[in-house]
């Protein structure tokens, strides 16, 4: 080992050190928003499922699935507007009927600092609730 | 090799591999706190929810939601602070339940990091 060989071994694990800690930072930022998107989805698609059960008619559920779901979505940070929300249930909403609600958010992978996120690959979190009528409720 | 030499490897290993160890608990502790934002923003959220029950009171909403937040948020939270309101929304009431506390420290680096979110929802005024 001459003199000019002292020291180098430390700054290549110092420098191989840094450099891995940049994809595993990303991996972490992206898993952290598919964990958030996950709750988020979650969370609307139940709401929203039980908020249309208790509406009297199928215009009435279908704004309070948008309502809901959106609202839910905004309470976990994220932009309701790219969510996919679909929901279907039987006209008339009878006592006992069967609502299913779902909901999907694309969490985009593709991501820098200091820009964010930008267009690219997503992944598609996706949550569905069936919520039904209750059987007892007045109608 | 003389023995110079074999003391300073053996202080370079020494210092990066410190240096490594440091940095892989750091990763885990910014895995710790973006887990503990994401349960406090999603407890809040709960909190807001569970409070839009009928013929629940401001106090009692403020309760459930801080209950609800409490258990949700474990010890992941220090200094927990919540706050409930309720504005009119048309024939509906907006609760809205900010929530404010600091993450515990459970990595190397032993600062708290201050969070404060804000969830809302609906109470329905009128059930169809």
């Amino acid at each position: 080992m001459t003199s000019d060989e002292r020291g180098q071994a430390l700054v290549e694990s110092l420098v191989l050190g840094m450099l891995l800690i940049i994809p595993i930072v990303w991996v972490l930022m992206v898993l952290a928003d598919v964990h958030r998107s996950a709750l988020a989805t979650t969370s609307a698609a139940r709401e929203a499922g039980f908020d249309a059960a208790r509406s009297g008619d199928l215009t009435a559920a279908a704004k309070s699935v948008e309502r809901t779901a959106e609202l839910a979505l905004a309470n976990h940070g994220l932009d309701g507007g790219e969510a996919n929300v679909r929901w279907s249930a039987p006209d008339g909403l009878e006592r006992g009927a069967r609502i299913e609600v779902h909901v999907a958010y694309p969490v985009s992978v593709m991501r820098f600092p200091f820009l964010g996120e930008v267009s690219g690959p997503s992944i598609w979190v996706r949550s569905t609730h069936i919520a039904r009528v209750d059987p007892f409720a007045s109608r | 090799m003389t023995t110079e030499e074999r003391g300073s490897a053996l202080v370079e290993s020494i210092v990066a591999i410190v240096f490594l160890i440091l940095l892989s608990l750091g990763v885990a502790q910014l895995a710790l706190t973006l887990y503990g934002r994401n349960v406090v923003i999603a407890s809040a959220h709960e909190g807001a929810r569970a409070a839009t029950e009928l013929g629940r009171s401001e106090q009692e909403a403020e309760a459930i939601a801080l209950r609800t937040t409490r258990s949700a948020s474990g010890s992941l939270v220090d200094d927990l602070e919540i706050d409930v309101l309720t504005e009119p929304a048309g024939e509906d009431d907006l609760i809205i339940v900010r929530l404010s506390g600091r993450l515990a420290a459970v990595g190397p680096v032993p600062i708290t990091i201050p969070v404060e979110v804000q969830a809302s929802s609906l109470r329905l005024g009128e059930v169809e």
